[in-house]
């Protein structure tokens, strides 16, 4: 996998998610910050950093975009959200547009 | 509009009660989340019969509008924890009837409430008002049909920031609303079926951006000028004047005058500035005169239903054609003749109704001149489906005439004197999406030739005289939702279940099974008679019956039940002697 195609996620407590960058233009949020000419430091090095999303829900979200990606292609599987996170990942998901 | 993964979150924390107890206790995170969210949340808890009283605390720094009209559960008990929610901005409690003076008092001093709806609250009265007064930023109250009495409304005038308020029902006084001039910003006044009268009309004046007025119902017949008036309703009051007097005239564009009774209508409209007016409803009140409508250029909305319109006034309607969309004509004089004065003037016309008039085949031709005409109405009229063609002997289907209308998508042919080759012509219509048929007339013809109408989502076939076999052979249009069959009597109820067996996608509706609705399965009486579909997540009725109003009997086998009943007929006598039980 090349460097160009991937992007870093960076969590709260700064963990690193290095996924295909295409899984995370699934977030309208993301695509926006690596798309948009000139300015974002992110376009450059392709590394995001989130400070208010813990490493528990960018895990489920980098899973999610993923999980996207295949229901989008027409696979249609279950993608399981345990009750627990269920508030902090509307709210991830709400922030990142996805 | 919530995303995808929103959504699967949402459904995912209003799955089952030990997943609400799963996020619950998350308080931080509830603090903090933004106001949609949590209102999406809390709309699908209700939604779900899942929202109890003491749930509702963990949205109360989150949610800013909360919509719990038509909930006959909601009380004081409810009332008491809303009155928590710091940020609350609108509450409608519409049609909550538990509601009562006593629970208003848990939400006083909620500082930013702007919206309060209590409309159908009837156990709300005078006393109840006085709990309102401590809401320093309310712009909209809606009290009408409340137990709210003259005095109540008297007490209302210090709420000066009103913009928004609806007294309709109520038994306002001339006093009563004179007293409400220190009321400066309205812009919205509902008074309808009040007592006021021509007395405190003046008052209106002070409301110097009064925007909608609703005076339908009342002794009034007259208004002072009203400059910055737009939406008037006078529904039922006999009027005389409008706007005399000096300055600018209101530039109207809604107006509703349905059953009322005017004089002289040329002197009504003589103030009345119209070249903006876009809707008018004067449907169930006589006119003598129709030429007031031709300098109406803007109008898009026109009811003249259960009028006396003639033939010879239509020339009025047509002269203000050209921006014409929706044109009711119910129950009017109007014929053929008439049609045929609108024919090729009405370039936008999308929605023509004609039910109960006097129009025969003629008029349908006249329609093919009215290229724009998505829905018409021509049930109860002397329309025969056959037209003679110069002075041969041989008919022609009258309906072919509408093949050409390329946007025609309703069309209502109820209770006319059809036959089945009549009908012919309706397999040819690309959009037609709805058709209402009910004549016993009509036959297993009929069924066939609407077959390969491929558009069609709705057929109603009422008071027909299909029979099985005609109900067998029928191949549904791919597109078919609902079909109508009430009446149909020479149905069998083994043929239709077969037939609904065999079609399971359709919705049929039939006397003999008026419990096949597919689409209502879920929905709890309350939600039914509530006055608009909730918020925006349409796929939460889909999911689980409601958790809360489970009969309890259900649990129990019937030898159970009795069981439990001989137990409770004994358990008194046995713990008389105050026995607490093992």
């Amino acid at each position: 996998m090349k460097k160009e195609d991937t992007v870093m996620l960076i969590s709260a407590e700064g963990f690193e998610f290095v996924i295909d960058k295409k899984a995370a233009m699934v977030s309208q949020t993301i695509r926006n910050m690596l798309t948009s000419p000139g300015g974002f430091s992110e376009t450059e090095h392709g590394k995001v950093t989130f400070p208010e999303i813990s490493t528990t829900i960018l895990e489920k979200i980098c899973q999610y975009f993923y999980w996207s990606l295949q229901y989008a292609s027409g696979k249609e599987t279950e993608f399981h959200i345990e009750p627990e996170l269920t508030l902090e990942l509307m709210m991830a998901a709400n922030y990142l547009h996805t | 509009m919530e995303s995808l993964l929103e959504r699967m979150c949402i459904d995912a924390a209003t799955e089952s009660a030990v997943a609400v107890d799963k996020w619950r206790r998350q308080r931080r995170t509830l603090e903090r989340m933004p106001s949609h969210l949590a209102e999406a949340l809390l709309r699908r808890l209700l939604q779900r019969r899942m929202l109890y009283p003491s749930l509702l605390e963990v949205f109360k720094y989150s949610v800013e509008d909360i919509d719990l009209s038509g909930e006959s559960f909601v009380d004081a008990e409810w009332m008491a924890y809303l009155g928590a929610f710091r940020y609350l901005n609108s509450l409608i409690l519409a049609d909550c009837h538990k509601i009562n003076n006593a629970a208003l008092w848990n939400i006083t001093g909620l500082t930013n409430l702007k919206e309060m709806d209590l409309s159908r609250c009837s156990k709300i009265t005078d006393a109840g008002i006085q709990h309102l007064l401590s809401l320093p930023a309310l712009e909209k109250l809606r009290i009408s049909e409340t137990g709210v009495t003259a005095d109540g409304v008297v007490i209302l005038a210090s709420l000066s920031n009103l913009l928004l308020l609806d007294l309709g029902g109520l038994p306002v006084t001339d006093s009563a609303l004179n007293s409400l001039q220190t009321l400066t910003k309205l812009q919205d006044l509902d008074l309808w079926g009040s007592e006021v009268s021509n007395e405190s009309v003046r008052i209106l004046k002070m409301f110097r951006n009064l925007s909608f007025l609703n005076l339908a119902w009342t002794k009034i017949t007259m208004l002072p000028n009203l400059p910055s008036l737009t939406c008037l309703n006078m529904s039922r009051c006999a009027i005389s004047s409008l706007f005399e007097g000096e300055g600018l005239k209101p530039r109207l564009e809604k107006v509703k005058f349905s059953g009322a009774t005017i004089c002289n209508i040329s002197e009504a409209f003589q103030y009345v500035e119209t070249s903006k007016l876009s809707f008018l409803d004067i449907s169930n009140s006589t006119l003598q005169s129709y030429s007031f409508l031709s300098s109406m250029n803007a109008m898009t909305d026109l009811d003249l239903s259960g009028s006396g319109l003639v033939d010879g006034s239509v020339e009025h309607i047509a002269r203000i054609g050209a921006t014409l969309k929706n044109l009711n004509l119910n129950n009017t004089k109007v014929s053929s003749e008439g049609i045929n004065a609108l024919a090729g003037n009405v370039p936008n016309l999308e929605t023509l109704l004609l039910s109960g008039t006097p129009i025969d085949d003629a008029a349908i031709y006249f329609l093919r001149m009215m290229p724009a005409l998505k829905v018409i109405n021509l049930s109860r009229t002397h329309v025969k489906g056959f037209m003679q063609l110069g002075s041969a002997l041989d008919e022609v289907p009258s309906f072919s005439a509408l093949e050409s209308l390329s946007h025609l998508e309703s069309l209502n042919l109820e209770l006319l004197h059809i036959k089945d080759p009549a009908l012919r012509p309706l397999a040819n219509m690309s959009r037609l999406s709805h058709l209402s048929l009910r004549s016993v007339s009509l036959t297993n013809e009929s069924l066939y030739h609407i077959s390969s109408a491929e558009k069609l989502v709705h057929l109603g076939l009422r008071d027909t005289v299909v029979t099985d076999t005609g109900l067998a052979a029928f191949t549904p249009p791919p597109a078919l939702e609902i079909l109508d069959l009430r009446g149909c009597w020479l149905l069998s109820k083994e043929f239709v279940s077969r037939f609904c067996q065999k079609h399971p996608q359709l919705e049929v509706r039939h006397d003999l099974f008026e419990t096949l609705d597919k689409r209502n399965e879920y929905t709890s009486p309350s939600r039914a008679t509530t006055r608009t579909p909730k918020g925006k997540n349409k796929q939460g009725n889909s999911s689980a019956p409601p958790q809360y109003f489970l009969d309890q009997r259900l649990k129990y086998s019937r030898e159970e039940l009795l069981s439990l009943q001989i137990l409770s007929t004994v358990l008194p006598t046995s713990s008389g002697q105050s026995n607490p039980l093992p």
